[in-house]
């Protein structure tokens, strides 16, 4: 048991030697000679201070238990969170709500008062003097601000005695005064220098250049000194002039400095361009005499330059020097070839990573999402049409690759020019003559006044053609070259109906001079907007190529070809508007003709196989393309023989697009076999395959009774069949009977190389064996009915099947997709947090966590302001209590006062009233 | 024998009627034009009669005004309405009941009016019949109602018999076999819908006249006056709208059940006339919605749906939603039914335009989880046999619905993933390869060893040239992950469709520029520059070079 608070109270003083054995009066005095009373007298203070917080057990909370100590990141632990002073803090708050909630209280419904509006009065930060030195300074500007025109002090400025003009003033350095005023100054002014300075001014201001002087005089030396209005209004306006004069000499510096520049210019482009100029033609001067004189004067007058510019010229040409710029070192074949190669395997690279789609795993569960959520088909379609594109990361390589990175490429972008010129010289043994040519292209070369070798170039291929045409012309007995109906100049055309009218009067055979002439004279190089009408120019020519093949007369391949290939070429560099162009074309067959192909349908499509990579596993194109193609062989009319041609000819483009990428398609197998077994001269007896039969209206089996022959079968077939109506019957028959066996070997062929690039198919077998099937009924009942060549097709193809099916049985294995790794078992452990923390907030889902923190913040917030409402109200309360307590106290003081008051006047006439009574009594 | 004694009498009234009547008709031959004193004539003589008795051989006259010659062609309508108004007058007025106690001349006179009745009558139908005006046959259908509306209330003993077999018999017949009768029938058809009674009794007058063999134009008809009447009646149906009121006592008209009779006898007189292939199929098509409803005992269905299921071909296709109906809803058993199913999967399915029906039904019927795992399996390896001839609409759908498949019946996984386990077959398989332990002729999908086989044609079409395709068909080969597909959503593709999704409708900026060949060919249809590659066209699109001259 603890010893009592008494003595633990003497206990304590005695340890903190607050008590202690009497000091002796000498001591004392010693203590108090040396200073140490007053020293001790500050320790006994803090040890008092000390026990007495010990002894008082409500001075100071600590918290009930002690917790462990941690390590936090906080910069500084709170080392008194365990020791709070609720006194402290209670008082800390009451002063403060006396400082602010009392004084309100005061000004409650109180009205008036003074604002201290004193500057820097409520400023903590300024010292006093700082104070007054500020104050000082305001109000100084606030007199030289002159806002009053009544402001008696400073009159004398604005309204100065004169006499006889002059002013009367003693102090101010004007104009007027006389020297011996001057003197007179520098008499009073003891300042050897600040007369000095002064005199210079003087000077100066009689040269007419007194401002600038004038004005730090005054700032620095005379600061008390006024200026006239006058005065100040010189000042300004010669300022102005001195400032508009710098900035004249600048702008001729800048203006010198330009033409400086320009002059190098030249030069600049003779190095930009790193070849020599060719020697600049004569003509000008020549020209000169035939000009009109003015304009002569002012070139002559410009030519002849001073001596020393053309020198700089000169120096700066030869310090610009090509050396400086060292030229692409020309490349051996080898490593042209190597580079060649380098780039074609890249290209392949590209080209096999596309055919094989995208990141097999992502995009297509993707796709699978998106089929499966139930969405329409045309978003889930076009959903799915985006996916694989995005995963390519490829379209934003490819212009940058045109462009840029690879110069060769912007070669081979011309190449369509270069083979051009091997075409004309096959044909004709040009000389070129350049000369010739350049007369004849003047008009346009003066339009273009940049020159830089790529437009040599261009021009270069322009003007091949041009002269051959002027071969064809003189051929055709047309002397007078520009009427012979081959302008050189052609507008672009901006819509098909433009281009149809342009080239209106040009023979088939010239279009694609035409059309190699508005190329070469709308080179983008040329002029910015010729990119545009270029673009679509390619367009235009995309819908040429459909309009010329639905001509009666069948344009010549050879032109169509080479359209074809100018639309590549363009393609390259306007892909968006070529692709748009062939868009709308398949568009246009889709819903007007889907099964009803025109032969300019297929040699639209027969473009986009050597236009587009049609190996792509999605391709913008190529795959609508795909599904136009396969749509006429599904469901298109087999009733006609030229219906079958076209259809044969859809086949084997079909193949054409999966030489290389090998996919599979139904529909060419269908049409196929269905065609062969309704071409074949019997009937099958049952059914030799899953394929749909679909049998034409008449029959178009092959009836011949003598072997015929086939042949190579013709494009027009597939129109001309239809067409010809009028030939004798014989003729027809044989014909047809022709075409009828024609169509058999390619199909057979075609059926063929299917087998080829399908034979790694794990359903080759099933593909196939009905294929066997219809070939074999084929060959059976054609037999002596074909001749032997055909014959021996069918052979050859029957053999290479034969031969492949039993490879592929060989080949075949059960499948084992789904080597997966097995799929967890889902778990229902509970998941376990190490070192949870209870305040802090685990949930998963981030939103509900930030709203849950919000709340808590809120919560605690609201908490807060509640207890301080309520401690303010206590505060009022208690106030009130006590300004109650107070005016009661007075109340009753007054009361008190009153009552003494009257009871005193009361007793003294009370005593009064005895004393008379006494003597009263006292005189009776 | 009323006939001669009535001579006199009527003999005696028309002359009184020559007097006013001939130069009537006079007036009108001479001055057609003024045809307001036509009408005005007509209706004098139609005034008269419902004056006094003694006007009575006006009917005579007006019937005659009526029957001329041509009168089938171009009737006078205002005669033949102002006929129907006087006879329905004198029926309503009780003129042409019989009484037991009447006097002879009374029999005598109705029995004459009775004679006239019958006359024009056949007038009507006649015009229906034949006339060439369209609203002159509906205004004569009007009539024929208007009076067996009459005589139905108001002679005694005709409620039922004037629409059995009295003139609503002659009515019906004469609508179906009026010549340019589209108008005439549709008005009909509409009477029907709008009226219950005339449907009952048309239903019955169709029974009756569908007994017989018709020629299929007919029967056309005849269905299209079926397929009309839709609405079936509740069974607490209250009957309102009818067009005698003298029905309403009728119990047979009244009650739910006798109508669904009518309807049921009609339909089956129709079902077992001689139907084309086409009007079967219509009717296998309105089967659920338009005939079964009606039927009180359905299983009356089943001979024509198995008849119909066993044709073959599209047909079954339809049959097969009807059928299915029977076996849902009324116990029927149909033997061998996924045997039929089964060999309904032929080259032509996935190419018919009823191949999402189908699809749908196959799903419902696919769904037991009790269907053994080898009738699965040959359902599985049957459709990705035809796979390999479908167009991508199909394939699109056949996929998800394997999966589905796959999933719901764990066991044919095998189908996907087979390891062979003992170490001697496998050697024997990597040395000689194997066939298609698949059966495809073998027509009892129990029986088809399909669960031994592999899904080699979803693997081969997982190169299908269209890349969507492609990308379902390679769901077979990833996780199972997904519970099942919708296969709604599968369903409704077609070319069309696709192409739409890819092209669009309009021109959009592309979002990523499309690649274009980086080789231009040196050629695409000519010969061109061939002694450079040395003779050997190698280019791309040699090909089609090789097969095909382009000149």
């Amino acid at each position: 048991m603890p010893p009592s608070q008494l003595k633990q109270l003497k206990s304590s003083l005695r340890d903190g030697g607050l008590l202690g054995p009497q000091q002796s009066k000498k001591q004392k005095r010693q203590n108090a000679k040396s200073g140490a009373s007053a020293q001790s007298r500050i320790q006994r203070d803090s040890a008092l201070q000390a026990i007495r917080d010990r002894f008082n057990p409500f001075e100071i909370k600590t918290t009930s238990r002690a917790k462990f100590d941690v390590t936090t990141r906080d910069k500084a632990p709170k080392l008194t969170a365990s020791q709070a002073r609720p006194g402290v803090t209670k008082s800390l708050g009451e002063e403060r709500r006396r400082q602010t909630l009392l004084r309100e209280m005061d000004r409650k419904n109180k009205v008036g008062g003074i604002l201290d509006r004193r500057f820097g009065e409520n400023d903590p930060t300024m010292t006093p003097e700082e104070r007054a030195a500020e104050r000082f300074a305001r109000e100084s500007q606030k007199k030289l601000r002159k806002e009053s025109m009544f402001n008696l002090e400073e009159d004398e400025d604005e309204f100065q005695l004169t006499h006889g003009g002059q002013s009367l003033s003693l102090d101010g350095a004007n104009i007027g005064d006389d020297f011996q005023e001057r003197d007179m100054d520098e008499d009073e002014d003891s300042d050897s220098e600040l007369s000095r300075k002064r005199k210079r001014a003087f000077a100066d201001e009689e040269n007419d250049g007194p401002e600038i002087l004038d004005e730090d005089e005054e700032g620095e030396e005379l600061p008390e000194r006024k200026k006239s209005k006058h005065e100040v209004m010189k000042e300004v306006i010669a300022k102005s002039k001195f400032h508009k004069l710098e900035r004249q000499k600048a702008k001729e510096d800048d203006d010198d400095l330009r033409e400086e520049l320009d002059k190098g210019l030249p030069d600049l482009f003779e190095m930009l361009r790193g070849v020599q100029p060719p020697p600049k033609p004569e003509t000008p001067k020549d020209d000169l005499a035939s000009m009109n004189p003015e304009r002569a004067a002012l070139l002559a007058g410009n030519s002849p330059e001073d001596p020393e510019s053309q020198y700089d010229q000169r120096l700066k040409q030869l310090t610009f020097d090509k050396r400086s710029q060292p030229t692409d070192r020309t490349k051996t074949a080898e490593e042209k070839a190597e580079e060649d190669a380098q780039r074609l395997k890249a290209l392949e690279a590209e080209r096999l990573r596309r055919m094989r789609g995208d990141e097999p795993s992502e995009d297509e569960d993707e796709d699978e999402e998106e089929e499966s959520e139930g969405e329409g088909d045309g978003s889930a379609e076009s959903d799915e049409e985006s996916l694989p594109d995005d995963a390519k990361a490829f379209g934003l390589q490819l212009p940058a690759d045109q462009t840029n990175t690879r110069p060769e490429l912007a070669v081979e972008d011309e190449d369509d020019f270069v083979i051009d010129d091997d075409l004309v010289e096959t044909r004709s043994d040009v000389s070129l003559s350049f000369i010739e040519s350049d007369s004849e292209m003047e008009s346009e070369e003066e339009s273009e006044d940049e020159q830089d070798p790529q437009e040599d170039e261009l021009i270069n291929g322009l003007t091949l053609p041009e002269h051959k045409s002027g071969d064809i012309a003189g051929a055709s007995n047309d002397t007078e070259e520009p009427s012979n109906g081959l302008a050189y100049t052609y507008p672009c055309p901006g819509s098909h109906e433009e281009f149809l009218q342009i080239i209106e009067a040009v023979s088939i055979q010239d279009l694609p001079t035409v059309v190699q002439r508005i190329r070469a004279l709308h080179h983008p190089r040329l002029h910015k907007d010729n990119k545009m009408k270029l673009g679509r120019f390619a367009g235009i020519l995309v819908e040429h190529v459909s309009y010329m093949a639905d001509q009666p007369e069948h344009p010549p391949f050879a032109v169509v070809e080479n359209i074809l290939r100018h639309i590549h070429s363009l393609a390259k560099t306007h892909p968006d508007n070529v692709c748009q162009a062939y868009r709308a074309r398949l568009r246009q067959i889709a819903t007007d003709r889907p099964l009803n192909l025109r032969p300019s349908d297929l040699i639209i499509l027969t473009g986009v196989a050597t236009i587009f990579p049609t190996s792509d596993h999605f391709h913008a194109i190529a795959t609508p393309a795909h599904l136009c193609l396969a749509r006429y062989l599904g469901q298109g009319a087999v009733s006609t023989l030229a219906d079958l041609t076209t259809g044969t000819y859809a086949a084997s483009l079909f193949l054409q697009y999966q030489t290389v990428s090998k996919r599979y398609m139904p529909e060419f197998i269908n049409f196929t076999l269905n065609t062969l077994c309704h071409l074949s001269p019997k009937e099958p007896s049952e059914s030799l395959g899953y394929f749909p039969s679909r049998s034409p209206a008449t029959s178009l089996r092959l009836t011949s009774s003598k072997p015929v022959s086939s042949r190579k079968l013709q494009f027009w077939d597939m129109t001309d069949l239809s067409s010809t109506t009028t030939t004798t019957t014989t003729t027809i028959t044989t014909t047809h009977e022709e075409t009828k066996l024609s169509l058999i070997t390619t199909l057979a062929t075609l059926l063929g190389t299917a087998s080829d690039l399908w034979t790694d198919k794990s359903a080759y077998t099933e593909v196939f064996e009905p294929v066997q099937k219809v070939l074999n009924h084929l060959t059976r009942s054609c037999k002596g009915k074909i001749s032997p060549a055909a014959r021996q097709i069918l052979q050859a193809t029957l053999d290479k099947i034969t031969g492949q099916l039993p490879q592929a049985r060989a080949a075949r294995r059960p499948l084992l997709l789904h080597n997966h790794r097995p799929l967890a078992i889902k778990t229902a452990i509970p998941k376990f947090e190490e070192s949870f923390n209870p305040n802090k907030h685990y949930d998963p889902d981030r939103e509900r966590a930030e709203s849950n923190r919000l709340k808590a913040e809120y919560k605690r917030e609201r908490k807060g302001a509640m207890r301080e409402l309520r401690k303010d109200a206590n505060f009022i309360a208690r106030e009130k209590l006590r300004e109650k307590k107070e005016r009661d106290a007075e109340y009753e003081k007054k009361y008190k006062r009153l009552v003494a008051e009257v009871q005193n006047e009361e007793g003294r006439e009370a005593n009064a009233y005895e004393r008379e009574k006494r003597m009263r009594q006292g005189k009776r | 024998m009323p006939a001669p004694t009535v001579k006199p009498v009527a003999s005696k009234k028309r002359k009184n009627v020559k007097e006013a009547a001939v130069p009537s008709s006079k007036r009108r031959a001479v001055a057609d034009p003024d045809r307001a004193d036509a009408t005005a004539n007509i209706q004098e003589l139609e005034d008269q009669i419902s004056e006094s008795r003694k006007y009575y051989n006006n009917i005579a006259t007006l019937i005659s005004m009526l029957s001329t010659d041509e009168a089938a062609k171009k009737p006078n309508m205002a005669v033949a309405v102002a006929l129907c108004r006087v006879f329905s007058r004198l029926i309503a007025g009780g003129n042409m009941t019989e009484t037991s106690r009447a006097a002879e001349n009374e029999k005598v006179i109705v029995a004459w009016l009775k004679e006239r009745c019958r006359e024009y009558q056949k007038l009507l139908l006649s015009i229906i019949r034949e006339s060439d005006s369209s609203s002159q046959q509906i205004t004569a259908l009007t009539l024929c109602l208007c009076l067996i509306n009459e005589r139905a209330t108001h002679l005694p003993g005709e409620d039922i018999q004037v629409w059995s077999s009295g003139l609503f018999k002659g009515v019906f017949e004469s609508v179906v076999e009026a010549t340019n009768g589209q108008a005439v029938l549709s008005e009909f058809i509409e009477k029907t819908k709008e009226f219950e009674d005339v449907r009952y009794f048309t239903f019955m007058q169709l029974a009756e006249y569908a007994t017989t063999e018709r020629s299929s134009e007919t029967i056309d008809l005849l269905i299209s006056i079926l397929s009309a009447s839709d609405s079936v009646p509740g069974p607490e149906h209250e009957f309102e709208s009818l067009y005698t009121q003298s029905s309403q006592k009728n119990k047979k008209v009244v009650s739910v059940n006798s109508q669904k009779k009518r309807a049921q006898d009609a339909w089956l007189a129709i079902l077992r006339n001689n139907l084309s292939q086409s009007q079967r199929k219509n009717l296998l098509r309105i089967m659920v919605h338009n005939i079964e409803p009606w039927f009180n005992r359905p299983e009356l269905l089943m001979d024509f749906l198995t008849d119909s299921y066993n044709v073959g071909g599209a047909t079954s296709l339809l049959a097969l939603s009807g059928l299915f109906f029977l076996i849902q809803e009324k116990n029927l058993d149909y033997p061998q039914f996924y045997h039929k199913l089964y060999s309904l999967l032929d080259a032509d399915l996935l190419h018919s335009k009823h191949r999402s029906r189908f699809f749908r039904l196959m799903n419902t019927f696919l769904a037991s989880t009790h269907l053994p795992a080898t009738l699965i399996a040959s359902f599985i390896k049957r459709l990705s046999r035809l796979a390999l001839n479908a167009p991508p609409p199909a394939i699109v759908a056949i996929v998800p619905f394997m999966y589905n498949l796959l999933k719901e019946h764990p066991t044919c996984a095998l189908m996907m993933h087979r390891n062979v386990r003992p170490e001697s077959l496998k050697a024997q398989l990597e040395a000689e390869g194997m066939d298609d332990p698949f059966d495809p002729s073998e027509t009892d999908p129990v029986r088809t060893n399909a669960i031994e086989s592999s899904l080699w044609e979803i693997e081969t079409l997982q190169s299908h040239y269209h890349p969507n395709v492609a990308a379902i068909a390679r769901i077979i080969s990833e996780q199972f992950t997904k519970q099942f597909y919708n296969l709604e959503d599968f369903l409704d593709y077609t070319y069309q469709g696709m192409l739409q999704a890819e092209l669009g409708t309009e021109d959009r900026p592309f979002k990523r520029t499309p690649v274009v060949e980086y080789q231009i060919p040196k050629r695409i249809f000519t010969d061109r520059l061939l002694e450079e590659d040395g003779g050997q066209d190698t280019a791309p699109g040699s090909l089609v070079r090789e097969l095909w001259g382009f000149a």
